[in-house]
């Protein structure tokens, strides 16, 4: 067998007395898909840093084509032909496509000044061989997420890569535009090229990779082909304990109109919506990035004016004109950036919790700490929100235990309609359950959930009905009898 | 997520908190042990007596910037304001014929009252450009600094307000069991903005709206009206500092407060409040007021050129962002 | 370029022919630093009722510096743009004056200084009072009041402009007579009397009951240094304090027995400046100011002179109340 593009053994990493990662081991063959599983804190990030040559390593040995190496500086890394397209982007929102690119290594044209034809030239051939329906000459700015992630991945390999790291690309992406993106995976594929694919979403790792590599408290766990693996022992390896289901749901919706929406506009440019939503029931909001579906949320919540329609919530008609009315009313809303939107990074578990409930939680003007940490208590332990302190920072909790804070100060507000946008993104498996668990058990216990979710096996395995969104209209509402993947896709294209 | 991730992350948090809350307070102390030894009259009750009097117009000045940088602001017309405020509420307390107002000298408590006024009408109008307007704070208060100069100018007629009264100048030069009115004030200003900030709810909401705005609304907070009580209180404060500078120096000069709003910004950094906002404390605007009063006062005392002190001043800053961001890479 | 244009104002002149010559009063611009503080106002509201200014037999016009040496070229820039027919000028800066100056003269436009030098042989003439004598005067006060004998502390003006060069350098010429005064402390407060108060009061901690004298460099630091005694809860009497330019706060100062002052007189200096320049435009012209007479060591010589030395005024417990009613 010919040596592998990456072969990495025994990889030590030590933080002061903190062991990140103990034994890092990942074999990549050349013209494979390989995916690198494990929950938040097994290792994946520093396994990937100290790849890439950001940070040095303790011990262990990494090859590139049978050649040991030792990356001191990132450069060192591109220059071996490994790159990598990151979770969180980075561009340059007033330069052009091609300028994003070729940042820092312009082609020099006469008297050292900027060859701008010949850059453009290329990065266009590089885009329209990779097959992206991008000009080189726009400006970032005026590109969608699901672009700016093409552009990403044009840049990656402009470097003439043979390894390519892919940190949860569909993160940012819908349905259609995460195709659009396997597509150049498997044509990436073809050419030879060893693609290192990080995700949580297990249907996505199922649908590409060729082969998989679990890490576990900072440890490899075990390699193999996708093939000889089911999903329910992946899970198992990733979590380290056999997990039942993938999704939990145990509600019945009942026929009782909680929220009742008609005619709603907003934004200008979503249009003639109408749904009712019931007690007992979870619905899903199901429609690509960009569809409308947050936009409606957010005219639910008071936070965009008013441009029509009506909305009655218990029988009585309402506008919520701010967010505090909104709360008052008895509704919650998880936005869908939890970073962006949702956290207060800088402050504590306790002030993130109690955020929303602060006139509750104070008398006059004075807050009453022993009820605020009493309201931060309970909602630890209800969600099980792992953390040493209430007074620690969020910004150093896991991506699920954030979820589950966010939903805490949420829960706290005593919500009947619970407003979800992508909850589980970004989660790793085991936290996921933990969220469905809480939304079902939410909508049992006669709340109302409405879930917006761009993953189509997460919107089969939770909820009851569906309305799906295309370009700011309802292009259909479907009933769990109706609901397949197909259908979904379909009506969202 | 294991047990001893979760420990070591809690050591590193406390580690963490340490350094933000003592750091510069060891700086501070470590600085009095020097100035101990190398002047025999640094640590005389007079001395400490003048370092916290010459603290107090930059620390009450500091305390309103604080609540502003915390929510991702800045006010860089408090030193107009000082001016504006003082000659204000000078012309009503003053008992010379040509600079005061009809009928001066009124009664102190009413002067006072004036410039408490003026100074929360300019940070009014700071805090209604800002949140409402949406123009940044660096661009609305910077309009404000050259507007209340020019404020300042025109009501003075560009001529010092003399000759106040002794019950106006009770608050520059008064004091209250030995202890100067300027520190009785400017205590006075400390606990109630450290009371604000760590136990009101308006607190909470200064950090939130600070630490992320999208999400402080989101949540039902009126992130506009925080902000604009950020400016007011900021220049309110200001107007009260104006006066006891009015007061100390015995008349109120259109000059006053030039640059202040640059020794107000650093003891807020140097304290180790965030300019990203949502991160600081008002003892740390305290320490780092105090730092920068020590430094000036230790070096005067032993002759050191003034020249030295700005270049002093200015490391400090740096170092103590620099110590900031360190944390932030470690963390 | 500039002949032409000079050759085109004097077409115009001529055009205009001597009947509009004659209602066409002289245009004379003030270039001065600053407006900000009390003695350039002073000094402009002497201008503005100079008895030439009152009578309309002249038109002038001030522009405020704002403390920037490039504003002060720009607006000669506009006065030569607007043709005006004399300019004084009160500069920033000793040196970045010269090349404003410079433009005028190039354009046919006399200069006359007032108040701080310029250092540019292409002055018209000059008015202005001798900070070096003011610095000694003041000097010779402290040290006379303390006996020629103890401790005294400086504090200065920004160090390196003309003013604390100069004031500085009659202060030790008084100090030289003097051997045993020692002095203690010296440091700029640069004019601020916030600055002087805090510097003081550190001072008071350093060396305290020794300083007995105290010699600022201008009246807003002296105040300052009067404060700072007063919040130390010491005597001002026990101390000889002393300042100069004569502003309100210091006259009242002085009043109440707390310090001594040197008047500068900053109308004088304005109004003889005017007076030259009018001169200037207008030949026949008489002096109309009545500075004149009462400076007779200051004599007005045909407004010929070079350079006008406008005598410095002790401020006593006998000329305060006088001087304290021209201020209202």
């Amino acid at each position: 067998m010919a040596d592998a593009l990456l072969e990495v053994n025994g990889l030590r990493k030590q933080f002061g007395g903190v062991v990140a990662l103990s034994n890092g081991r990942f074999v990549l063959q050349p013209g494979t898909v390989h995916a690198l599983c494990g929950g938040n804190g097994a290792g994946k990030s520093t396994f990937l840093t100290i790849v890439m040559g950001i940070q040095d390593r303790d011990g262990g040995v990494i090859r590139r084509n049978g050649k040991e190496v030792r990356f001191e500086k990132p450069s060192d890394a591109l220059d071996a032909g490994i790159s990598i397209i990151e979770q969180e982007l980075s561009p340059v929102p007033a330069m052009s496509v091609a300028e994003n690119i070729y940042l820092g290594r312009e082609p020099a044209g006469f008297l050292g000044r900027i060859d701008f034809a010949t850059m453009n030239k290329n990065a266009q051939a590089l885009l329209d061989e990779l097959h992206f329906d991008i000009s080189a000459k726009s400006l970032m700015m005026d590109l969608t997420v699901a672009e700016l992630q093409l552009v990403e991945i044009a840049k990656a390999l402009s470097y003439d890569a043979e390894v390519i790291i892919m940190d949860e690309p569909t993160s940012a992406l819908g349905e259609a535009e995460a195709d659009q993106l396997f597509a150049a995976i498997e044509r990436l594929k073809a050419a030879g090229k060893g693609i290192i694919y990080v995700s949580h979403r297990l249907s996505e790792i199922f649908r590409i990779a060729d082969s998989y590599t679990v890490f576990r408290d900072g440890a490899f766990v075990g390699d193999g082909a996708i093939a000889d693996v089911t999903r329910e022992s992946l899970i198992q390896m990733i979590v380290g304990r056999p997990l039942t289901e993938e999704f939990i749901k145990e509600n019945t919706p009942t026929d009782e109109v909680t929220l009742k929406v008609q005619d709603l506009n907003t934004r200008g440019w979503v249009r003639d919506i109408s749904f009712e939503a019931r007690r007992g029931e979870i619905l899903a909001f199901y429609g690509l990035m960009g569809s409308g579906r947050s936009e409606v949320f957010e005219r639910l919540f008071g936070m965009s004016p008013n441009e029509g329609g009506t909305i009655s919530l218990f029988g009585q008609t309402v506008d919520f004109t701010s967010p505090k009315q909104a709360i008052d009313g008895g509704l919650a809303f998880v936005t869908e950036d939890r970073k962006g939107t949702g956290l207060v990074l800088s402050g504590d578990v306790r002030a993130n919790i109690c955020l929303a409930q602060l006139e509750q939680l104070s008398r006059g003007q004075a807050m009453q700490s022993r009820l605020e940490a009493d309201a931060a208590r309970k909602m630890i332990e209800m969600f099980g929100i792992k953390t040493a302190s209430d007074r620690l920072e969020v910004s150093g909790l896991s991506g699920g235990n954030q979820q589950k804070v966010v939903l805490g100060r949420w829960f706290l507000t005593n919500p009947k309609v619970l407003l979800l946008d992508e909850p589980t993104r970004g989660v790793d498996v085991g936290a996921k359950r933990e969220i469905y668990r809480i939304m079902s058990d939410f909508a049992a216990a006669g709340g109302t959930v409405i879930m917006i979710s761009s993953e189509t096996d997460e919107v089969l395995g939770m909820a009851d009905r569906v309305v799906v969104l295309r370009d700011g209209r309802i292009s259909g509402t479907l009933d769990r009898a109706q609901l397949s993947a197909e259908t979904l896709v379909h009506l969202a294209a | 997520m294991t047990a001893q991730t979760d420990k070591q992350r809690d050591a590193r948090a406390m580690a963490t908190e340490f350094a933000q809350k003592y750091g510069i307070l060891l700086a501070l102390v470590l600085v009095c042990v020097i100035l101990t030894f190398a002047n025999e009259y640094f640590l005389t009750g007079r001395n400490i007596i003048n370092v916290l009097r010459q603290t107090a117009i930059n620390g009450i000045l500091a305390i309103g910037m604080t609540f502003v940088i915390l929510t991702r602001g800045i006010d860089l017309s408090v030193g107009s304001v000082v001016a504006l405020a003082g000659v204000v509420s000078a012309s009503l307390a003053t008992t010379s014929t040509t600079a005061g107002i009809a009928g001066a000298p009124y009664p102190a408590l009413l002067a006072l009252f004036a410039g408490l006024i003026v100074g929360v009408a300019a940070g009014w109008v700071n805090g209604i450009i800002v949140s409402r307007y949406r123009v940044p704070a660096f661009v609305a208060t910077l309009g404000m600094l050259s507007a209340a100069r020019g404020l300042t100018l025109l009501y003075a007629g560009g001529k010092p307000v003399p000759a106040l009264t002794d019950g106006y100048r009770y608050i520059g030069t008064g004091d209250i069991l030995g202890v100067p009115m300027p520190v009785v004030i400017f205590a006075a200003v400390f606990f109630v903005a450290l009371w604000v900030l760590s136990q009101s709810r308006f607190g909470r909401q200064v950090y939130a709206a600070g630490g992320n705005p999208h999400a402080a609304r989101v949540s039902g907070i009126n992130v506009n009206r925080v902000k604009l009580m950020v400016y007011v209180i900021s220049g309110g404060l200001a107007g009260l500092a104006g006066m006891i500078l009015a007061a100390r120096t015995g008349s109120a000069l259109t000059q006053a407060g030039i640059a202040y709003e640059l020794d107000a910004i650093a003891a807020v950094v140097i304290g180790g409040t965030s300019l990203s906002g949502g991160v600081g404390k008002v003892t740390g605007t305290l320490i780092g007021a105090l730092l920068i009063a020590v430094v000036n006062n230790g070096l005067d005392l032993m002759g050191v050129e003034s020249y030295y002190q700005q270049v002093i001043k200015g490391g400090l800053i740096v170092a103590a962002v620099m110590l900031d961001q360190a944390r932030h890479k470690q963390g | 370029m500039i002949k032409a244009l000079k050759t085109m104002t004097a077409a115009t002149a001529i055009l205009a022919g001597t009947a509009a010559f004659a209602a066409d009063t002289p245009k004379i611009g003030a270039a001065v630093y600053g407006l900000n503080a009390e003695f350039m106002q002073i000094w402009a509201a002497a201008l503005e009722n100079h008895p030439a200014v009152k009578e309309g037999k002249v038109e002038v016009t001030v522009f405020d510096g704002r403390y920037d040496a490039l504003v002060q070229q720009e607006q000669f820039e506009t006065m030569i743009t607007q043709g005006y027919d004399a300019i004084i000028f009160v500069p920033i800066d000793i040196e970045a004056g010269a090349t404003a100056v410079q433009l005028a003269a190039d354009a046919g436009i006399p200069v006359f200084g007032s108040n701080t030098r310029v250092n540019s042989d292409l002055l018209t003439a000059y008015v202005g009072s001798d900070d070096v004598q003011s610095g000694y005067m003041e000097a010779k006060y402290v040290l006379d009041q303390i006996g020629c004998t103890g401790n005294v502390v400086i504090i200065e003006g920004p160090i390196g402009q003309s003013a604390q060069i100069q004031r500085l350098e009659g202060n030790q010429k008084a100090l030289a007579e003097c051997p045993d005064v020692k002095v203690v402390e010296q440091q700029t407060a640069n004019w601020s009397r916030a600055e002087a108060q805090t510097l003081m009061e550190n001072w008071l901690t350093a060396h305290p009951g020794e300083i007995a004298g105290i010699i600022g460099q201008n009246d807003e630091m002296a105040l300052g240094a009067i404060e700072a005694v007063k919040a130390a809860g010491l005597n001002v009497s026990d101390f000889a304090i002393a300042g100069i330019d004569g502003v309100t706060d210091a006259l009242l100062a002085v009043k109440a027995g707390d310090m001594a002052s040197i008047l500068q007189d900053g109308a004088a200096q304005a109004q003889g400046a005017l007076d030259l320049a009018i001169k200037a435009v207008q030949p026949d012209y008489e002096p109309m100011s009545p500075i004149w007479e009462a400076y007779p060591d200051m004599p007005w010589n045909g407004g010929a002179d070079a350079e006008y030395s406008v005598p410095w005024t002790p401020v006593t417990l006998d000329n305060v109340d006088a001087l304290l009613e021209l201020r209202q």
